[in-house]
């Protein structure tokens, strides 16, 4: 169950497997920049502080060069954390645009972390949860 | 009379399937021709070869290509654009599939056009035979044609010029910053015939393309339209909606590669001497989305 923890304030964002931080974001109802939500314009990007990310699609150059593959910089439309990890927006903050939304990934986190704590308590392994709406 | 249409938009796209996919599928383009990491399309109501140009690497536009009604305008515009300051190259018969030979050269706002005279004839999916009013099978969208882009440059005003001078374009729309006859111009729509816009130029980086556009007859097919993007999960940027300037109707939507492309309908008959429509800043939110009134932060940074 991977998280994205916005730095600085600390907020906590369970996204589904193989979702991209920006879908997890949106979803979470969440706002910030963002522009083609597919890797073209470049806008919708961050600083990944810790933990890794891989990208689902090919990113062109011109979008994410040699240096920003190597320095931090996370293209949110298309990044997938392969873990827990922490990002730091580029001039702004994050915007709670939907408590609602907010509150549906709260729970979805809160039981996905106990069923964890059950499946390591029981000594089987964790499972890949699924979303469950 | 010269620059008769936009010919064809030669586009990068990151992932060549799914493109190939949103284009031919969602969009319902023909493909008519394929090589290497290139696909060539072309739309129902077109008879040309092609217009639509997929090239797998990278995003944004490769070049555009302009169709001219006689071979003596290539001369013609090879004259005036040198003229302008602008080095104009050869181009040969073939080095684009099934286009003939013509000119290319790089515009002030550093984006490559090519001018050709002769295109293969394929032919409309009706045909010119007692046709029928469109082809029965069409898939997803069904666009009839390409329509117009948008692209970015840091001198409007100077792409305005060039396209006056060199093409014969005339402005139908423009947003300036003033009324002041020396006011700067911050976009310009321009067309060489009854067509409400063939290019437009928005103030912004050089060589970027904020979008390019396919037309469709009506509000209901731009409504249907913006439908099947939600059924094939195709990111909307905005609409349905109107523009204020054109008076088109428009869903903005973004490919698999995030180039942004458009379905528009309607646009009044432009013609060169219907007095130009000036835009000023205070109105620009209605002129760009004439029902939400407001220009959206992407509608200016978001380009490939
Ligand atoms: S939103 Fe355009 S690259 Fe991510
Ligand atoms: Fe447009």
């Amino acid at each position: 169950m991977p998280t994205v923890t916005i730095h600085p304030t600390g907020e906590v964002i369970y996204l589904q497997p193989g979702q991209t931080v920006l879908s997890g974001l949106y979803q979470a109802g969440f706002a910030y920049t963002v522009g083609c939500r597919r890797g073209g314009c470049a806008i919708c990007k961050v600083d990944c502080r810790a933990g890794d990310f891989t990208y689902c699609r090919p990113v062109a150059d011109t979008v994410i060069s040699d240096a920003e593959q190597a320095d931090g910089t996370c293209l949110t439309c298309r990044a997938v954390p392969e873990g827990d990890i922490t990002i730091e927006l580029r001039g702004e903050d994050v915007r709670l645009v939907n408590r609602f939304l907010h509150q549906i990934n709260d729970k979805a986190r809160q039981r996905a972390e106990a069923h964890a704590a059950a499946n390591s308590a029981a000594g089987t392994p964790e499972k890949e949860q699924s979303w469950e709406s | 009379m010269g620059v008769m249409r936009l010919g064809y938009a030669h586009i990068r796209v990151t992932d060549l399937a799914e493109a190939k996919d949103h284009y031919a599928n969602t969009m319902g383009l023909y493909e008519t021709h394929a090589e290497g990491n290139k696909v060539y399309y072309k739309a129902w109501d077109e008879w040309d070869h092609h217009s639509v140009v997929l090239e797998e690497g990278g995003v944004g536009v490769v070049k555009y290509g302009w169709k001219v009604q006689h071979s003596t305008d290539l001369d013609d515009i090879e004259a005036k654009a040198t003229a302008f300051g602008v080095t104009v190259d050869r181009m040969s018969k073939g080095d684009n599939p099934e286009i003939g030979d013509g000119i290319r050269f790089t515009t002030p706002s550093d984006h490559v056009f090519e001018v050709y005279h002769e295109a293969t004839l394929v032919g409309t999916e009706v045909g010119v035979h007692n046709p029928d009013a469109f082809p029965r099978h069409l898939v997803g969208v069904g666009v009839p044609a390409l329509d117009h882009s948008l692209i970015t440059a840091e001198d409007p005003g100077q792409m305005d010029r060039f396209l006056s001078e060199v093409f014969g374009f005339y402005a139908t729309e423009r947003v300036q910053t003033s009324l002041d006859d020396d006011a700067d111009i911050i976009a310009t729509w321009m067309t060489s015939s009854n067509q409400i816009h063939q290019l437009a130029v928005l103030s912004g980086p050089q060589g970027k393309l904020h979008h390019f556009a396919f037309r469709l007859n009506d509000w209901n097919e731009v409504g249907r339209a913006a439908d099947l993007f939600s059924m094939d999960d195709v990111p909307i940027d905005v609409g349905p909606t109107r523009h204020g300037i054109t008076r088109g109707q428009t869903v903005y939507f973004f490919d698999p590669s995030g180039n942004r492309n458009e379905v528009f309908s309607g646009g009044y008959l432009a013609y060169p001497d219907r007095p130009t429509n000036v835009w000023t800043p205070e109105a620009l939110g209605k002129g760009v989305f004439y029902h939400s009134r407001e220009l959206n932060d992407a509608f200016t940074s978001v380009l490939t």
